[in-house]
C-alpha cells in the first residue's frame, strides 16, 4: 500500500504504524500459541479492545451510524500494516468489515442503529462472519423458517471467524421452500447455539474460528429474502482488494524479516546477503513486494474514483497477490534457513498466514472462474 | 548407419548417455528378487501407515502444541517394536539387511501420512550412513549391535547426526566453505583421545538417540583438513542435551541442541581424522572429507527427494477425496474439468518426484555406496546366507584394523571421482525438485479446498507446515542446486568455478 498516493492518510498511517508496533508487535508469538483462538487470555480481548478504542472497527462505516467513514484506501492502509505485523488482527478487522458491508448493501440501516452508535465495546461491535466462504458454494445452509416478522434458524455452518467472541454475527441460511440464500443477524448468547472449539486452523491463530450449530435460534433477515448473493457479490467486490491489501502486508513483514537476517547471518566468511543467489531471491521477494504495493493502491484509487469494472480490478489484484505473497512467504523461511522454520522467528508465521488469507471469500480457482465469466460477458 | 566407433563417440559426449539415462542403462543389472522385496517394504509401510501413523499422528501434532516440550519418544519406541532401525542394517552388522533403495519407498509411504514418522525413521539411517561412511568396521559393529540388542529388549537404540552449529549451516557440507566459516565445535587432542567444546543445533532425533555421529575440528580455522568424526554416547560425561527447538512442522520428530563441554572422547569412538586417513589412502585429508560427505549426502538426499514425494502424495490423495466428497454446483466436484487438470498435475508431480529419487538410488546402487551390495552375486549372496555364518565367520573380522581400511579404502579411496558426482549430483536433483513438488503440491491441494484445506483435520495444513523443512535441511534447496552445477554441470565446462562468487 503506498500512502503517498493519498496524502490525507499520512497522518492515519503514522498512528496505525505506532499501534502495530507497540501493541501488536510484543505479543506476537504469544498470541500463536495453542489452543488457537482462546479468548481466556486477557492479552488477545485487550488487544481487540485497543483495536476497536482507536476506531479502527468503522472506517468504512458512515458517520451516522458511528463509523469514521474513511474509504476503502483507508481500511486497506491500516490492514497492511498490521499484518506486516500480525495478520491475525487483519482478519479481525477483516471480518468486521465483510459483515459491516453486507448490512449496508442490504440497507438494513435498523440493524446497524442497533448495534454500531450503541456499543460500548469490542465485543460488542465486532460481529462475526464466515470470512472464508462464498455463501453460494456451500452445498448445505442453515435453514430458516419464518414465522411472520421474524425467523427461526436451524442447521449447522462451519468456520465462523469470531464466533466465539461477538455479541452478534451475520449469517447466511436458506429460507425454506424459497430459492437462493438470505443473510440473517443472529444474537450469538442465544442458547440454542452449539458452538465447537476453538479450531485448530493453519494460521492466523490469535483470531478465533468456530463451527456453530442452530437449533432454531431466532434470528433477524438482512435485506430482502433471497438477496443474500446480490448482498455477497456487492460486498465482496469491494473486500477483494481488502484481502490483497493483508496479504501485501505479510509480504513487507517477510521481505523486511529476510532482509535483516540475510544482513547479518554469515556463511563462507560473508554475510549471505552478499551472496548473488541470495540477492536474487530477495529481489525476486521485494518485485512482488512492491508490485502488490502498487496494486492494491491503485486498485483502491480506482473503487474510489468508481472507474469502469472497478469490482474486476478488485478480484484480479487479489488473486494475483495472493499467488505471489504465497511465493514470498515460501522464500522468506528459506532465507533464514533453519531458523526460518522455529517459531522463535515471524517467518514460518507468515508462510502458513498467507495461505490462510488466500481461502478469504471462497475458492480462488471459483473467483477467477467468475471474472473470466464476467470478462467475456 | 553409423559405426560402433561413431555411436560411441556420440553418446560419450556431454551429457553423457551412461550418465543421463542410468535406470535404462542399468536396468538389466538389477537383482529380480529386488522388486519383490521393495513390495514386501511397502507393505509394511503401509500396514504401519493403517495400524499406527494414520490414526495417531494428528493428535500427537495437535499434543505437541499443547506442550511444545513433548516430543514422542515413545512413538520411536513402537518404530522399534515394528523392527524399522534394523531392517536395512546390512546383516553383515546385525541388520534384516534389505535393499537400500527400498529404504526410499518406505519412506514415501510414511511421510505421505506424516513426515513425523517418517523421520523418526530416517533420520537414525543418516546416523548409520555417517557412522558407516566413515569405514570404521569395529565402531559400526559396536554400535550395530547395540541397535540389534534395542530391538530385542524394547529399549530403542537409534542414532543421530551432529553437524549443523548455530553459526554454521552450509558450511559444514562443503570443504570450500568450511574453512570461510564461523565453526565452534572444537576437538583438543589429549592423551588417549579428544576433549570436545562447543556445541550442535537443529539435530533431529538428538533427545532419542543413544548414540550420536558427532563432527568436531582441530583447528576452528582450517577446519576442513582437521575435520574429527566420532560417536558420542548418551550420558557420556561433558555431553547434554539441550532444548529442543519448537519448530512450525514434524513436531513429534525433535531438533535438538547438543552441548558439549569438556567432553572426553576415547580414540576408541573416533572413526576418522587427519591420522587415520593418512593410514588407508595418499589422497588430501580435505579431498576425503568432501567424498566422505558427499556420500552420506547421495544416500540421504534421495531419502529426503521421497519424503517430498510422499508430502505432494499425501496432499494430493487428500485434495482427491475431497473433490470427490464436495459439490459443486450441483455435481461432484471431481467431475469439473478444471478440477480433473489440476489433480491430474498434482499425480504428475507425484510421479515425476518418484522419478527422481529412484533415478538417484540407481546411481548409488551401480556408481555409489550401494554398489557392492548390490551386484547380483553379492545380493544373492548376502540374502541367503544364514544370519550364523555372518555373526560367527565374518563378524569378527570386523574387529580387526584389515576391516576398516579395506571398508575405508572401498568408500573412501577406490571409488572414482566422476561416479560419485553423478551421485551426489543425483541426490541433490531429487532433493530440491521432489521437496519443491512436495511444498507445490500443498499449495495446490489449498487453494482446491479453501477453507477446508485450512483445518487440521483434513491433514493438509498439517503436510504444508511438515513440507516446509525438507526445502531446508540435507542442505537448502540453493546449495543443492549449487551442488548439481558443481557435480553434474561443471566438470564439462572447465572455467566454471563453485563457491567463487
Amino acid at each position: 500500500m503506498i500512502t503517498a498516493l493519498n496524502k490525507d492518510l499520512k497522518p492515519f498511517e503514522d498512528m496505525i504504524m505506532s499501534f502495530a508496533k507497540g501493541e501488536l508487535k510484543p505479543n506476537v508469538e504469544e498470541h500463536d500459541r495453542y489452543p488457537f483462538g482462546n479468548l481466556d487470555a486477557e492479552v488477545i480481548e485487550g488487544a481487540f479492545q485497543k483495536i476497536y478504542d482507536m476506531g479502527f472497527l468503522g472506517i468504512l462505516l458512515p458517520e451516522k451510524f458511528g463509523g469514521i467513514d474513511q474509504g476503502i484506501s483507508a481500511l486497506c492502509m491500516l490492514l497492511t500494516h498490521i499484518a506486516e505485523v500480525d495478520a491475525s488482527y487483519a482478519l479481525i478487522v477483516f471480518t468486521n468489515s465483510m459483515s459491516q458491508k453486507i448490512i449496508l448493501e442490504a440497507e438494513a440501516e435498523t440493524i446497524a442503529e442497533k448495534i454500531f452508535p450503541n456499543a460500548n465495546t469490542s465485543r460488542e461491535y465486532l460481529i462475526a462472519y464466515p470470512s472464508f466462504c462464498n455463501p453460494s458454494q456451500i452445498v448445505t445452509l442453515p435453514q430458516a423458517t419464518s414465522s411472520g416478522k421474524s425467523y427461526k434458524l436451524t442447521g449447522r455452518l462451519d468456520y465462523l471467524v469470531l464466533g466465539n467472541y461477538s455479541n452478534w454475527a451475520v449469517v447466511p441460511a436458506q429460507v425454506a421452500g424459497k430459492p437462493g440464500y438470505s443473510f440473517f443477524l443472529v444474537d450469538l448468547r442465544d442458547k440454542a447455539i452449539k458452538k465447537s472449539a476453538p479450531i485448530f486452523s493453519l494460521g492466523l491463530h490469535a483470531c478465533p474460528i468456530i463451527d456453530v450449530t442452530f437449533d432454531g435460534v431466532s434470528a433477524q433477515i438482512i435485506g430482502e429474502e433471497g438477496a443474500g448473493e446480490k448482498y455477497f457479490d456487492q460486498a465482496s467486490k469491494i473486500m477483494h482488494v481488502v484481502t490483497a491489501a493483508i496479504s501485501a502486508g505479510i509480504m513487507k513483514g517477510s521481505l523486511k524479516e529476510a532482509m535483516d537476517y540475510t544482513k547479518e547471518r554469515e556463511q563462507g566468511g560473508r554475510a549471505i546477503v552478499n551472496w548473488s543467489e541470495v540477492r536474487m531471491i530477495l529481489a525476486n521477494m521485494a518485485v512482488r513486494s512492491k508490485a502488490a504495493d502498487m496494486c492494491v493502491a491503485e486498485t483502491c484509487q480506482g473503487i474510489e474514483a468508481k472507474i469502469q469494472d472497478w469490482g474486476i480490478y478488485s478480484v484480479s489484484t487479489a488473486l494475483i497477490v495472493h499467488e505471489m505473497t504465497c511465493e514470498v512467504v515460501n522464500d522468506g523461511v528459506q532465507l533464514l534457513g533453519g531458523n526460518g522454520y522455529m517459531k522463535d522467528y515471524g517467518q514460518e508465521k507468515r508462510y502458513r498466514d498467507a495461505r490462510q488469507v488466500q481461502a478469504l471469500l471462497g475458492l480462488a480457482p471459483l473467483k477467477k472462474l467468475a471474472l473470466i465469466k464476467e470478462i467475456i460477458a | 548407419m553409423l559405426t560402433r566407433s561413431q555411436v560411441k563417440s556420440f553418446i560419450s559426449r556431454y551429457p553423457a548417455f551412461e550418465d543421463e539415462t542410468l535406470a535404462l542403462h542399468y536396468a538389466p543389472r538389477m537383482p529380480k528378487a529386488m522388486v519383490k522385496e521393495t513390495q514386501e517394504v511397502i507393505a509394511i509401510a503401509r500396514k504401519f501407515n493403517d495400524e499406527v501413523a494414520r490414526p495417531l499422528s494428528l493428535e500427537l501434532d495437535r499434543k505437541t502444541h499443547e506442550d511444545p516440550n513433548y516430543f514422542a519418544p515413545e512413538m520411536v519406541k513402537k518404530c522399534n517394536e515394528w523392527g524399522f532401525y534394523t531392517m536395512w542394517v546390512p546383516k553383515l552388522f546385525g541388520g534384516k539387511g534389505y535393499n537400500m533403495p527400498s529404504l526410499s519407498y518406505f519412506c514415501e509411504e510414511l511421510a505421505s501420512v506424516c513426515l513425523g514418522f517418517a523421520n523418526i525413521i530416517a533420520v537414525h539411517y543418516l546416523g548409520i550412513s555417517g557412522l558407516m561412511m566413515c569405514g570404521n568396521t569395529r565402531i559400526v559393529k559396536k554400535v550395530m549391535n547395540d541397535v540389534r540388542k534395542g530391538e530385542e529388549t524394547g529399549d530403542p537404540c537409534i542414532i543421530a547426526l551432529a553437524i549443523t552449529e548455530p553459526t554454521a549451516g552450509t558450511d559444514v557440507e562443503e570443504v570450500d566453505l568450511e574453512d570461510k566459516g564461523r565453526i565452534t565445535c572444537h576437538a583438543k587432542k589429549v592423551n588417549g583421545g579428544y576433549i570436545i567444546n562447543g556445541s550442535k543445533i537443529f539435530i533431529s532425533n538428538g533427545h532419542t538417540s543413544k548414540w550420536t555421529v558427532l563432527y568436531a575440528y582441530t583447528d576452528l580455522k582450517k577446519a576442513s583438513e582437521t575435520t574429527v568424526a566420532m560417536m558420542v554416547k548418551e550420558g557420556m560425561k561433558g555431553f547434554t542435551l539441550g532444548t529442543h527447538e519448537n519448530k512450525m512442522g514434524q513436531r513429534i520428530c525433535p531438533a535438538s541442541v547438543l552441548n558439549f563441554e569438556d567432553c572426553f572422547v576415547p580414540d576408541e569412538l573416533v572413526m576418522l581424522d587427519p591420522e587415520k586417513t593418512r593410514k588407508f589412502t595418499n589422497q588430501k585429508v580435505r579431498d576425503i572429507k568432501m567424498r566422505h560427505i558427499d556420500y552420506i549426502v547421495s544416500i540421504t538426499r534421495p531419502a529426503v527427494g521421497a519424503f517430498g514425494t510422499g508430502a505432494a502424495r499425501g496432499a494430493f490423495e487428500a485434495a482427491l477425496k475431497f473433490a470427490s466428497e464436495t459439490e459443486l454446483d450441483g455435481r461432484p466436484m471431481i467431475n469439473h474439468e478444471w478440477v480433473q487438470c489440476r489433480l491430474a498435475e498434482m499425480y504428475a508431480n507425484v510421479r515425476l518426484g518418484r522419478l527422481a529419487y529412484v533415478e538417484a538410488n540407481t546411481a548409488n546402487q551401480h556408481r555409489g555406496v550401494y554398489n557392492l551390495l548390490q551386484m547380483k552375486p553379492m545380493y544373492y549372496y548376502l540374502k541367503h546366507m544364514p544370519q550364523a555364518y555372518f555373526d560367527k565367520v565374518l563378524s569378527p573380522l570386523l574387529d580387526k584394523p584389515i576391516g576398516t581400511w579395506l571398508l575405508s579404502k572401498w568408500y573412501l579411496d577406490w571409488q572414482k571421482p566422476k561416479d560419485q558426482h553423478v551421485c551426489t549430483g543425483l541426490g541433490s536433483v531429487a532433493k530440491f525438485s521432489c521437496t519443491d513438488i512436495g511444498v507445490r503440491n500443498c499449495q495446490m491441494a489449498l487453494e482446491l479446498m479453501g477453507q477446508a484445506g485450512m483445518r487440521n483435520e483434513n491433514r493438509v495444513e498439517k503436510i504444508l507446515r511438515d513440507a516446509k523443512l525438507l526445502q531446508i535441511y540435507e542442505g537448502t534447496n540453493q546449495l543443492n542446486r549449487l551442488n548439481v552445477f558443481k557435480s553434474l554441470i561443471a566438470p564439462a565446462f572447465p572455467k566454471a568455478k563453485v563457491f567463487e562468487d
